[in-house]
């Protein structure tokens, strides 16, 4: 299978300038400076790379839209990784930090920027000293800085650790926290490329995203498009976690189905259980029943059948479940992470959980289930940013699609309180 | 149609507006409300509270009207079930863990989220939880009670303090569920503005501590009426129940105030409650010839007015003289001026202790003004002490407007820290730094300006501010100018007029209530009203007939000095306290001793009343009505609220008016309004103003004509002693006085006394930080702290003028030159 980012990730020390630059590391930049920076551009455009984080939304096009002749412009790489179940941008982190950079030199070229941080989460702290050694060998050896291989381009990348909150990796709460102010999103428009960090046109990628960009650089838009479906382009890393034999960090082509990335990639369900349900991209989008298993994993396959690529974490739920918990859980956790700002995610998320809690505690009703369907409706695109939008995803679709699961419980600790 | 116009539909209402508004606001315009909590037209927009959700046609999801901004076209339904809905969702969210204590909630009536829960809202919750627990009543200052369990976490107050008070003193805390608004270390939130976040609060989150449990809104009398603490005269309600004070609340005029109240205006009405309030006319009875019994305040009135008319007929009319206050109003100032000159034949009649003349070489301009200027100069002002409102202004238009501003003071002021360009000249310096910039800017070239503590080059950058600017906005404060200079600083407002780029105009920024009214209203030895000088015999004959003195009468220091020497015989103090606020300190209350007669007609027992031989009560502000003229020389009116069965002020006047004149063709006026009639026919410039004009947002009234301002820079004084230094006394927005005395609600304020010094002389003296020290002038001596800072420039200290008590302008000799004064260690 194709791989571009973990073709070598275990090599030993290539977390290295020596290692990196042996692997052919740092070769994307005379190639990207010989051209103008547009056409760097249009060729992350034409690779039909889209962005990693969530969205999806095409990256070329993002670049694209930065406010003309407006500087200093801004690059944030988003580092925040917080989504649970997601654990892919630590391992190229922890593994390969000189990919990163070299992303950020050749997205700062194309993009005309001389700036960039590197927004990583607050537990990051180890991979934060990596990322900071890495950068320091990267300037000795005058890949960032002043007049960069000679090329009269000037770059410079800071780090910066968050304080610990979710809702810092949505862009424009990353842009206020990494500001200085409270981690809250921000009104849009304006959209960051047009006023982002310190009001200035800014770009923000998330770290799987910028290590793509080294290979289209040094491979052509072409070779890139050529991987992946018609509209997924490349390849994905997901992160696989839950009941499955050999959880981990995978690469796969775009388009690759999920029962072979459970079965084949992830050794199966453990003890050969039967798989329930699985949540195909971190716990923001909707979780899949089993009888749909065959999806291929591309953001067009997965849309269609109602749910999302997200940010590439497979949870895999098997059948010894039930989905009440998982809901409980995934509640808890939006609960505990609603930045507060605005109002229904910050009662809302509140409510879900005690009205969950009440239902996997033996005192819930078959109308507390109504209640619960009717405050998704309530918070469903109407609060402040997708954190809300996160936070009703799994208990709409874990109601919707396993509402028995819901009904055992009820009836099962109705008939039989003291359980 | 023009460009920056936006046609939209809203409820199938067609609406044009002008690009960049908000759906919410192109709304309204039409009537068509749509429910917010967190948005405020002053703080734009935020979308946190979710409650103004639209539905737009060609948008996939809801939007919210506050956030956006019209377009071209656009459709906007806000009443589809969809609407409703989440309209209905949403209010249920907010009222999730809302306690719903409406009955015993200072809100109630008056509560926005009350307001939307019945026109919006759910009749039920479907919240079976308990409601969460979090602090009910805890002071967030000494004025201000927070009740968290209230909250709905709109952000408003925060919003405010980081945008409009720029302070950032009150902040949101913690996440998600728990959050929480508070401050840093829990420290108290005492800013000079806090009460406003009273206002905005939509729930009762943020209550007045002061109204608290005292009475229910609807309950309330509101009189809209005017603060009388400074010259802003920003727009307040006064609220009313069983003829008692509760409470006051901002009542926005963007020509004035920009919506927001200090914090003075709000807690500094204590004293129409004070112990300290003189009630009823009163006469010392142990004072020779004029023992009146118990007299009414009519009979003392009368008496009054005969036993002055008295002394005139005796000594002759420049026996007598009036001192009034930039305090009263204009009608009662009129009354005033015009009962001393054409009752008893006098121009013995002043003000205030400072140069200054009626006109200005260029515009009057009111204060919104400031907000299309592009170069805001401020010039010996201290807004934030001195007319807080104004702070608030220039702060806004600095930092969201990109005007640029440049301060030229001798003193360190808050402003500076907004100010692209701070010049800060030698105490006493004034007229030479303007003298110098007058010559820069009309091409003489550089004057010398050693003495002055500026550098050529920092001059040099504002003159080139000033030739980059296409509209100037001076704010300029002549109490704080020393001997003549105001008319230097005219000379140079004419000079910058005469730059051919640039439109310019001045507010004069003297703090006092009603100082521009006073010079309007001729409250002056050497002008009628409306800047007529009183060698326009023609002019003068016209308006007030054969008999109108037209001799230059005395000024109120000239008045003190007459009084000493015992060539003055009578004079009538108005709500003004010479003792102490008048330079001279004790030779002044001598003067005053000597006197045959000296009435005080005021609305407390000062130092001065405690002279008198005979005391006026005076209702003043809160009960009073009348007219005022702001620092923007707008005219507005100020109402009473308060009943009272004590006649008003100009009545009062009108009565000793009515009692000398001779022909017996005495005016008798109806309300305040007959005066401000007569204003309107006497007084140039007030020709427009009328009850009904003045009746929405006030009316400018016309500034006098322009003056062709003549003055010289007069030789610096030396020291007295070589370790002398020079004074400048500063305002504190907070003083201990007769206003806030000692059970003011806002007496956590108060401050000790400070003198300010430049290190390089507190080495020479000999002194640090926190050193006790006198601040010596003749026999004087006023006791402070060190406190070393850059406040001023080296030869100088600054001692702000934290309370009547400290007695810092008995250091002063006159306002002549500057006071030399010396700094001795207890």
């Amino acid at each position: 299978m194709t791989q571009i980012l973990f073709h070598n990730i275990n090599k030993k020390n290539l977390h290295t300038l020596e290692v990196y630059e042996q692997e052919g590391g740092y070769q994307g930049l005379k190639k990207a400076f010989a051209r103008e920076p547009d056409e760097i551009v249009e060729m992350v455009k034409a690779s039909g790379l889209r962005g990693r984080g969530g969205a999806g939304f095409p990256t070329g096009l993002k670049w694209s839209f930065l406010a003309k002749d407006v500087f200093p412009r801004y690059l944030c790489c988003n580092a925040d990784e917080s989504e649970p179940g997601t654990c892919k941008d630590r391992e190229l982190l922890l593994k390969n930090p000189h990919l990163l950079i070299e992303g950020m030199i050749l997205c700062s070229y194309a993009c005309k920027i001389e700036t960039g941080y590197i927004y990583l989460r607050g537990e990051f702290y180890d991979l934060c000293e990596i990322m900071e050694g890495a950068i320091e060998e990267a300037y000795a050896k005058g890949y960032l800085g002043k007049n960069i291989l000679g090329s009269g381009f000037n770059l410079d990348i800071h780090t910066h650790l968050g304080a610990g909150a979710y809702i810092c990796g949505e862009e424009s709460a990353l842009l206020n926290s990494l500001e200085g102010g409270r981690g809250e999103p921000r009104m849009k428009p304006p959209f960051p490329a047009v006023q982002g960090l310190y009001e200035k046109p800014t770009v923000i990628n998330n770290v799987e995203t910028l290590c793509v960009v080294p290979y289209i650089v040094n491979n052509g838009a072409e070779k890139h498009a050529a991987i992946g479906t018609e509209k997924s382009k490349g390849t994905k890393l997901v992160s696989v976690s839950g009941h499955v034999k050999k959880p981990g960090n995978y690469e796969v082509v775009m388009g690759t189905t999920v029962r072979e990335i459970i079965y084949d990639l992830a050794g199966g369900i453990r003890d050969d259980n039967e798989l329930k349900a699985y949540i195909p991209g971190g716990s923001s989008v909707p979780m899949v029943p089993a009888d749909q298993v065959d999806t291929p994993y591309d953001y067009e396959s997965l849309q269609a059948i109602g749910t999302m690529l997200g940010s590439g974490a497979l949870i895999v739920i098997d059948h010894t479940v039930n989905v009440v918990e998982t809901s409980l859980r995934l509640a808890s956790f939006y609960m505990h992470e609603s930045c507060g700002k605005c109002t229904p995610c910050r009662e809302g998320t509140r409510w879900m959980w005690q009205l969950l809690n009440q239902i996997q505690t033996g005192q819930g009703e078959a109308a507390h289930v109504d209640k619960l369907v009717d405050i998704c409706d309530n918070m469903s695109f109407k609060c402040f940013c997708p954190l809300g939008d996160a936070a009703v995803a799994p208990v709409i679709s874990s109601i919707q699609k396993f509402r028995a699961d819901y009904d055992e419980l009820i009836e099962k600790l109705t008939a039989n309180p003291a359980v | 149609m023009a460009d920056d116009q936006v046609t939209l539909t809203i409820d199938d209402q067609t609406v044009s507006v002008p690009k960049g508004t908000k759906v919410v606001d192109a709304a309204k315009s039409v009537g068509i409300e749509i429910p917010v909590f967190c948005y405020h037209e002053k703080l734009g927009p935020l979308g946190c509270c979710r409650m103004c959700l639209v539905e737009v046609e060609k948008m996939p999801k809801l939007m919210t009207a506050c956030t956006m901004d019209v377009g071209p076209d656009m459709v906007v339904k806000t009443t589809t079930p969809k609407v409703e809905k989440a309209q209905k969702g949403v209010l249920e969210f907010t009222l999730l863990n809302h306690p719903l204590d409406c009955p015993v909630c200072d809100k109630g009536g008056e509560c926005p989220l009350q307001n939307n829960t019945f026109k919006y809202g759910p009749g039920d919750t479907r919240m079976d939880f308990h409601r969460a627990e979090n602090l009910k009543a805890g002071p967030l200052s000494p004025v201000i009670t927070l009740d968290r369990e209230r909250c709905i976490a709109c952000q408003r107050c925060t919003r405010y303090s980081e945008v409009i008070e720029q302070d950032n003193a009150l902040v949101m805390h913690n996440r998600g569920f728990n959050n929480e608004v508070g401050t840093f270390n829990n420290e108290p939130y005492d800013t000079r503005f806090s009460g406003n976040v009273i206002d905005i609060c939509p729930v009762g989150a943020l209550t007045n501590s002061q109204f608290r449990f005292k009475a229910r809104t609807w309950d309330l009398t509101n009189s809209d009426t005017l603060c009388a603490h400074c010259g802003c005269n920003c727009n307040m309600t006064l609220g009313v129940r069983t003829n008692k004070f509760m409470r006051i609340e901002a009542r926005p005029n963007d020509l004035v105030d920009d919506g927001w109240i200090c914090d003075k205006a709000r807690w500094g009405y204590d004293f129409l409650e004070s112990k300290n309030r003189l009630v009823e006319a009163r006469t010392v009875p142990d004072n020779g010839t004029m023992v009146f019994s118990s007299p009414t305040t009519q009979d003392a009135a009368v008496r009054t007015a005969e036993a002055i008319k008295k002394i005139v007929d005796e000594h002759g009319p420049e026996s007598v003289g009036f001192i009034g206050s930039p305090y009263g109003t204009n009608e009662e100032l009129y009354l005033y001026q015009k009962l001393f000159r054409l009752g008893f034949g006098t121009n013995n009649i002043d003000h205030k202790t400072y140069a200054d003349s009626p006109g200005l070489p260029i515009d009057h301009y009111d204060v919104s003004e400031i907000e299309t200027a592009d170069l805001v100069l401020v010039i010996a002002s201290d807004p934030t002490e001195e007319l807080p409102i104004l702070d608030l202004r220039i702060k806004k238009v600095v930092t969201r407007h990109g005007v640029k501003l440049a301060v030229l003071n001798d003193q360190a002021t808050l402003m500076d820290k907004y100010a692209h360009l701070s010049l800060r000249y030698n105490i006493g310096s004034d007229a030479g730094v303007f003298a110098a910039l007058t010559a820069a800017i009309s091409g003489e070239g550089m004057a010398d300006i050693k003495t002055t503590g500026i550098k050529a080059d920092q001059l040099k950058s504002l003159v080139e501010m000033l030739r980059a600017s296409k509209k100037v906005t001076l704010i300029y404060n002549s109490s704080a100018l020393t001997g003549q200079s105001v008319a230097v600083l005219k000379q140079l407002m004419a000079m910058i007029k005469n730059i051919p780029s640039i439109e310019c105009g001045a507010i004069p920024a003297v703090p006092h209530t009603n100082a521009v009214g006073a010079m309007d209203m001729g409250i002056l030895p050497d002008y009628y009203p409306g800047g007529v000088p009183v060698a326009d015999g023609e002019a003068i004959q016209q308006t007030w007939g054969e008999t109108a003195p037209t001799q230059p009468g005395l000024s109120a220091m000239e008045m003190i000095r007459k009084a000493e020497s015992g060539e003055l015989k009578a004079l009538l103090v108005y709500r003004a306290n010479p003792v102490v606020d008048f330079p001279g300190g004790k030779q002044v209350e001598e003067a005053l001793k000597k006197l045959d007669l000296l009435v005080v007609h005021d609305m407390f027992e000062t130092e001065t009343a405690k002279l008198a031989h005979i005391l006026l009560p005076s209702n003043g502000p809160g009960v009073d009505d009348g007219t005022t003229t702001n620092i923007g020389g707008r005219v507005q009116f100020r109402k009473g609220g308060l009943k009272t069965a004590h006649p008003p002020d100009w009545k009062i006047i009108s009565l000793m008016a009515n009692t000398v004149s001779e022909e017996g063709d005495g005016i008798n006026y109806i309300t305040s309004f007959s005066v401000t009639d007569e204003i309107a026919k006497n007084v140039p410039g007030y020709a427009e103003i009328s009850k009904k004009s003045i009746k929405k947002e006030g009316m400018t009234r016309v500034s006098s004509a322009s003056i062709n301002a003549t003055g010289a820079v007069s030789k610096e004084s030396s020291p007295p002693k070589p370790e002398a230094l020079k004074l400048r006394i500063a305002n504190y927005l907070f003083a201990h006085n007769t206003i806030l005395d000692a059970t003011s609600t806002l007496a956590h304020h108060f401050k000790p006394s400070i003198v300010h010094m430049h290190a390089s002389d507190a080495k020479k003296l000999k002194l640090k930080n926190e050193d006790d020290v006198v601040v010596v002038s003749g026999d004087t001596q006023v006791s402070a702290q060190v406190e070393i800072s850059n406040r001023c420039n080296p030869g100088g200290v600054v001692l702000p003028n934290i309370s009547d008590e400290q007695g810092v302008w008995g250091l002063a000799n006159s306002r002549d030159s500057v006071t030399w004064v010396e700094i001795r260690k207890v």
